[in-house]
């Protein structure tokens, strides 16, 4: 910094790299971002590797393969199996891509394709508008209106002859895995939507204009061209909304019932990885209890992780086929 | 196929009507000014009390935990977009969006077991430092993003007047792209304070309305959570409908302030 209160002689080349070299700012700035950069990659590698040792002394009690494969989870009685839990986070992630996605694609379609612009902004942004509240209040909200609601139709469903299924049996208790599915399902609704919306106006114009001029329905452009063309960018919003699915933690506990328990009826309660490590780790007294609830933690972390690294894939793919729509 | 996207549509804003109408429709009961500024009452059962515990934690914790993320991001930031020091840049960058994908209650046990367990008692210093680790990749990920749309022709220009790399950082690339970087950063805070499961066992939640950060502390999302479960208590769901609301107001002003600023910055781009 001093060198530029300085200024030296500027007529020869030469003055130019002498003045820069002189310059304090730069090793500054340089090694400043460097360290902190350094720093935050530090902290985070460290406090992956911290939780991880602090589970493995889970293993002493428990080998990996009865931990991950166990279905019972009783604190009390010193036995920690991690089956319902994972089972609890696919079957609600399953629910909730499953009402989400057609969902999404819908409202993408309609914000992107049939509403005129005056019409679509507004619908666009109250959909984004669904992402900015937060998980608790959708828990309290679930619990107090969507539980009831959902178990009137619950009822209906389990008493009709699709009732015989095992996947829809009673008794219907109100909390279970299908409210938690239809939770995570508004949860992921706007960001499956905006990663779609933007795979789909990223669609070139001419080809549009081509199918049109080649006498194509508006329909028919969407789905030989647009949708064609959008798959890898809707993949990928998919992914990403089933990756917020897995990790989400306080709505599902409010509305999933806290049960370690294995049930093939989706109306029964359940619990999954994520909630049972809020709302047992805070109180967890028992031998090994915290680090059996670490570990759950390591096996969503390893859950989530694939996910993303399959979402990053599919993204990579996206962005190098189609120029680069902002899925974040 | 209209049709079906119409109804598509509006299955898909039902939710956001219905959660804002019983928000209103219950917050605003329960809601008064008092609420913001008065101590939290008695029990569960007791009524009244006020959130001025939890502000006054969301206000230290996500203060804190901004000021080790912003700079923290924008460090990372300059060093991938600006220095791109090859593979180790590449590698901090990795770093930093896997931290993006851990679902936050990971986020909660990891701060937990390094910091809780080594101070020995859970404390508001660990649950800003978990806020910090929700904000820092979407800070360091829109910066980046920022550096990285600085037109090529200022890059040129600061260099054909022979100007150090971090003259340039600071006094041109930095000034163009501010408003992205402070969406970015608007974004990140509307984000954290709305966070509940990286409080859980980190700062844990308070009765009393604590100012040093090296005890239990509440937060917004934390106290409404904590009321929420006493479902059965009317008290207790009164005060829940309050702080919702009062937490998705912050939220929503935070949201609309972030996109007006990251219009802004479009209108100033083009």
């Amino acid at each position: 910094m001093t060198a530029e209160t300085a200024p030296a002689p500027t007529d020869t080349p030469g003055a130019f790299i002498r003045q820069r070299r002189m310059s304090l700012g730069d090793p500054l700035l340089g090694w400043g971002v460097r360290i902190l950069s350094w720093l935050a990659f530090l902290a985070i590698v460290v406090m992956l590797l911290d939780t991880a040792l602090h589970s493995i002394k889970l293993l002493e009690h428990t080998s990996l393969w009865d931990f991950v494969t166990g279905t019972a989870w009783q604190p009390a009685s010193l036995v920690y199996g991690a089956l319902p839990f994972i089972y609890g986070t696919v079957v609600t992630s399953t629910i909730a891509l499953l009402i989400a996605v057609p969902l999404a694609l819908g409202a993408a379609l309609l914000v992107n394709e049939y509403l005129p612009s005056r019409a679509a902004t507004p619908v666009a942004y109250g959909i984004e508008l669904l992402a900015a509240v937060p998980s608790v209040v959708y828990g309290f909200w679930g619990v107090i209106v969507l539980v009831p609601a959902l178990r009137v139709l619950e009822e209906a469903v389990a008493g009709s002859p699709a009732g015989q299924f095992p996947l829809f049996s009673g008794p219907v208790p109100g909390p279970s895995y299908f409210a938690a599915g239809v939770i995570l399902a508004i949860m992921i609704l706007p960001i499956v939507t905006s990663v779609a919306r933007d795979a789909m106006r990223a669609t070139p114009r001419l080809q549009r204009e081509g199918a049109l001029a080649l006498g194509a329905t508006h329909w028919e452009t969407i789905r030989h061209v647009v949708l064609p063309f959008a798959r890898g960018g809707i993949f990928a919003g998919v992914i990403l909304g089933l990756s917020r699915a897995i990790g989400e933690t306080i709505a599902v506990l409010f509305v999933i019932g806290n049960q370690p328990q294995i049930n093939a009826s989706i109306f029964a309660p359940g619990y999954s990885l994520p909630s049972v490590i809020a709302s047992e780790f805070a109180e967890a007294n028992q031998p090994f209890h915290p680090e059996a609830l670490i570990g759950l933690g390591v096996v969503l972390f390893v859950l989530s992780f694939a996910v993303n690294l399959l979402a990053r894939g599919v993204v990579g793919r996206f962005e190098a086929h189609a120029g680069g729509a902002d899925v974040r | 196929m209209l049709l079906l996207c119409l109804a598509a549509g509006a299955i898909a804003l039902l939710p956001l009507v219905l959660v804002l109408f019983y928000l209103l429709s219950e917050g605003l009961k329960a809601w008064s000014p008092a609420f913001l500024v008065s101590p939290p009452g008695g029990g569960v059962t007791t009524k009244g009390g006020g959130a001025l515990n939890a502000i006054v934690g969301t206000l230290e914790m996500t203060g804190l935990g901004l000021a080790i993320a912003a700079p923290l991001g924008l460090a990372v930031a300059l060093y991938v977009a600006e220095y791109r020091e090859g593979r180790m840049a590449v590698v901090v960058r990795t770093a930093v969006d896997l931290v993006a994908g851990i679902p936050s209650i990971v986020i909660g046990l990891f701060v937990y077991s390094i910091v809780v367990v080594t101070m020995g008692h859970f404390s508001g210093y660990a649950g800003a430092i978990a806020l910090s680790l929700i904000m820092l990749p979407i800070i360091a990920r829109t910066s980046e993003e920022m550096f990285k749309i600085v037109p090529r022709q200022l890059r040129e220009g600061t260099m054909a007047l022979a100007m150090p790399r971090w003259r340039a950082i600071v006094s041109v690339y930095i000034p163009t792209v501010a408003t992205g970087i402070v969406t970015g950063i608007v974004l990140a805070v509307s984000r954290a304070i709305g966070e509940t499961a990286p409080l859980l066992f980190t700062a844990l939640g308070s009765s009393f309305v604590v100012t040093d950060m090296n005890r239990p502390m509440s937060a917004l999302p934390l106290y409404m959570f904590q009321n929420a479960l006493n479902i059965g208590f009317p008290a207790a769901v009164q005060r829940a409908w309050a702080a919702a609301l009062t937490l998705v107001a912050i939220v929503l002003l935070f949201n609309v302030l972030g996109r007006w600023l990251a219009s802004r910055m479009l209108l100033k781009g083009r």
